[in-house]
């Protein structure tokens, strides 16, 4: 199973300066957070989307279609549950209600595409020490990094210890929900297990290679911020402060819109 | 003498909460440049002395520690791990637990970053430890899609590029399969002759131990026996006490009474020639005719594959095109490298894994017409590693697991678990915690629970790794007599002797198809194409083998051997 995410590529994104792209992640966020009203949304949609083709993650999002169909369906409904408006159309929905949880879903569903342009652009490593130059501690980087670099391995363990407990005749598809739950009981167990042991020989190999052994430490990978990062970033800016004035301005809201 | 480099004084160390000391006063000197290999059975406090040596205890493990260690005049009570790092390099049996990074290069850059070199110098020691470990081609690949040997591999290289004068490796080969041993040893081989490279390794291979200086025996945490390799190796009774694996050639002569005991094939020729004993052509062939008729009354055929295929993905066929037949009462031994497909097959016995193409006929029916569950009832599967699946918190229950699933009666579960259990040896265990139990208990409570399902077929998936040659021997010998009581058993394995010694019949994999069959005998005869497997048959067989005839264990040899003066 490969729960790698990373795309080993060679894009216009892919060669960014990490601190660059996290920059972008977070300044787009802020971006899109300014407005009530999607169409307002809809220049940064267009970027990310423009991203998504350039750096190619459009396949990684592919594969996590069903999370992002069912998320999409479901919080265009529910959003209406927590907003109203003046122009009432059917039970519970309102144009300006509706209005209001297209821009939450476009908000999510974004925001999922970016974070997942930067994971499939950025790897493990790069994106870790971005964060720390950005003033991250180096420690807190560890944990972030050490986190990702375990799925694969919990992942693997999970799957020999389900084929083994099927061998011993558990069933998991079968039953109600409560007897389903306690069923996985022979799967938990055995997987809190040798996750612990696996992150205690982690802790002494680490330990042993030297962890924390001097305040400084050096690093091997060098980021470098380059011409197009600065591009990219002096336009990123711009496209902010625009829609900072317009939201100022007034510009991007839902007339009407009632908040519960 | 020149002053040691590593200087052990009295040492004591009894974990927190446990009763007994682990270690119990060691006095060691090791030499700078010298190559010393440490074994003893499970328990006897290997890992515990290796943990010592860089200060993992007492920084890491709690309990008491009296004594000293000092490396290069380093107390490691008055250092952490961390600045003993320098010094001391440290690689573990678990090569997944041991690699942080998402890099081959990267993995080799930690080390020397913790210290803060330079940017230039990381980028030299990439290169140069890269190299020595003939990883170089994938130092772009992430370590998650290298094979375990290759894991070993880059984690010597990452310890290595701190540049450490003493190297403590823990039992490093345990978890690979034999090809990639071979690479890992071949590693040790120029390790070993670096002068400036004190080499310490926990090991359980005797025939790797011959390389040692010095080979330190431990047993409850005193060390028995210190000496030069070739003394302690022929020190066959000794060996056997401990729960050592002896080599077969010096057990050999020293059962037909010689004094000098030669230790690898080529010595036990040039030995045998110098003796005057003869192999009696007649015993042997009685020998050979006897096998071959224990096999021929196996008629009764149980499992059954027909052109079976298989695979994981487009590209690559995991099975391809195997035709095989188990009989009722066989005990077959699948052997192979990792991805030669051998436990992939296994898989198929017990409908875990259904054929992309071709047949899979168990009792005659077709695996996907009966499905895991039923299959379940007839063929029992024992996964390698048992904190697998164990997950009750008594005995009892985790072996009641599988005959409560299928709603026996409370009369009914218990018989079984007692049948299971006296079946492995663990009568009187019902009531104890699994976990707190040895390996060895924790298999054989893994194999009674699969037991307890009553199965005609019984797959045991490498039974014997991660255990000593005392408990590997006591398991194997259980597993023999579940054969002799009516079993039909295939187990996978990468221990030769154990299939020498063992199986009835081999069936030999390489990449998804069966390139050898038979008796084990005619299989162990065939040295090159086994060799072309990289699977090494057991250094006795190989002697004997160079004398014509194949044995598979000394004692089966003696009894064929005439012309022995008194």
């Amino acid at each position: 199973m490969d729960a790698e995410l990373y795309l080993d590529k060679n894009s216009f994104i892919h060669r960014l300066d990490p601190r660059t792209k996290i920059m972008v992640f977070l300044l787009s966020f802020v971006a899109i957070l300014l407005f009530q009203n999607p169409l307002f949304m809809l220049p940064v949609a267009f970027l990310i989307i423009l991203q998504l083709v350039i750096s190619g993650s459009l396949k990684n999002l592919l594969r996590i279609r069903y999370i992002l169909v069912v998320m999409t369906i479901s919080s265009l409904i529910l959003w209406n549950l927590f907003a109203g408006g003046v122009t009432h159309l059917w039970w519970f929905l309102s144009v300006q209600s509706l209005e209001y949880s297209i821009a939450r879903t476009l908000l999510i569903v974004l925001m999922i595409s970016a974070g997942m342009i930067l994971i499939s652009t950025t790897r493990n490593e790069e994106l870790v020490l971005g964060m720390i130059r950005l003033g991250m501690p180096y420690r807190v980087g560890f944990a972030i990094s050490t986190s990702i670099r375990l799925v694969p391995t919990i992942t693997s363990s999970t799957l020999t210890i389900s084929q083994a407990q099927r061998s011993r005749g558990l069933d998991l598809d079968s039953g109600n929900l409560i007897v389903r739950l306690r069923k996985f009981l022979p799967l938990l167990v055995p997987v809190f297990i040798s996750a612990i042991r696996t992150t205690n020989i982690f802790a002494m190999a680490l330990e042993s290679k030297g962890f924390g052994a001097r305040e400084k430490r050096s690093y091997y990978l060098k980021l470098e911020m380059k011409k197009a990062d600065y591009w990219v970033l002096a336009f990123t800016i711009i496209f902010m402060l625009a829609s900072i004035i317009l939201s100022i301005l007034g510009y991007g809201q839902i007339p009407g819109l009632i908040h519960f | 003498m020149a002053e040691p480099i590593v200087s052990i004084r009295d040492l004591q160390f009894r974990y927190r909460g446990q009763k007994g000391h682990a270690l119990d006063g060691i006095n060691l000197d090791i030499s700078r440049g010298e190559f010393l290999v440490i074994m003893g059975p499970s328990e006897a406090g290997k890992s515990t002395l290796a943990a010592t040596i860089n200060g993992l205890i007492p920084h890491f493990q709690n309990g008491k520690l009296n004594g000293t260690v000092t490396v290069m005049g380093r107390n490691t009570r008055d250092n952490t791990v961390a600045q003993m790092a320098e010094i001391v390099g440290m690689v573990f049996q678990d090569f997944e637990a041991q690699l942080f990074s998402t890099n081959v290069e990267l993995e080799v850059a930690f080390g020397p970053e913790n210290f803060a070199v330079d940017r230039e110098e990381i980028g030299r020691r990439i290169n140069e430890n890269l190299d020595y470990v003939g990883l170089d081609a994938y130092r772009h690949r992430p370590p998650s899609t290298l094979s375990g040997g290759q894991k070993q591999k880059l984690a010597i290289a990452s310890v290595l590029a701190l540049k450490p004068t003493v190297l403590v490796m823990d039992e490093p080969t345990t978890d690979l399969d034999p090809i990639s041993k071979i690479g890992v040893f071949e590693i040790t081989h120029r390790l070993c002759k670096r002068d400036d490279l004190t080499l310490i390794i926990i090991e359980h291979e005797t025939e790797e131990a011959l390389f040692a200086d010095r080979i330190g025996l431990i047993k409850d945490g005193k060390l028995v026996k210190i000496g030069p390799a070739r003394e302690i190796l022929a020190d066959i009774n000794l060996m056997e006490e401990l729960g050592v694996m002896p080599l077969g050639i010096p057990k050999f002569f020293k059962q037909m009474g010689a004094t000098n005991l030669p230790l690898t094939p080529e010595e036990g020729w040039e030995a045998f020639q110098k003796t005057g004993w003869k192999i009696s052509e007649t015993a042997y062939q009685a020998l050979v005719a006897k096998e071959h008729d224990q096999l021929a009354k196996l008629d009764q055929p149980l499992i059954q594959c027909h052109d079976l295929e298989y695979s994981y993905n487009k590209e690559v066929k995991a099975l391809d095109g195997i035709s095989m037949e188990i009989f009722k009462g066989d005990m077959v031994a699948i052997v192979g490298q990792n991805g030669s497909g051998k436990t992939t097959l296994a898989k198929h016995f017990n409908g875990l894994l259904m054929p992309t193409s071709g047949d899979v006929l168990v009792n005659g029916l077709p695996t996907p017409d009966q499905g895991v569950f039923k299959l379940g009832q007839t063929v029992g599967y024992v996964f390698q590693n048992p904190d697998h699946q164990i997950f009750s918190e008594t005995v009892f229950d985790e072996v009641a697991f599988n005959p409560r699933l299928r709603k026996l009666s409370v009369d009914e579960v218990k018989k079984r678990v007692e049948d299971a259990l006296a079946a492995v040896g663990l009568t009187g265990f019902e009531q104890q915690d699994p976990f707190a139990l040895t390996k060895s208990g924790r298999q054989r409570v893994a194999v009674a629970s699969i037991l307890a399902a009553q199965p005609e077929v019984l797959i045991l998936d490498e039974p014997t790794t991660g255990l000593d040659y005392a408990e590997q021997r006591s398991m194997m010998n259980m597993v023999r007599n579940l054969n002799e009581n009516g079993s039909t058993i295939i187990f996978v394995t990468h221990h030769m002797w154990v299939v020498a010694e063992y199986a009835h019949r081999v069936f030999v994999m390489k990449e998804g198809k069966i390139i050898l069959e038979g008796s084990t005998r005619s299989v162990f005869s065939h040295d090159e194409e086994l060799q072309a497997a990289s699977l090494r048959p057991p250094h006795f067989v190989e002697f004997s083998n160079r004398l014509g005839h194949t044995f598979l264990y000394p004692e089966e040899m003696k009894k064929c051997i005439e012309g022995v003066q008194d």
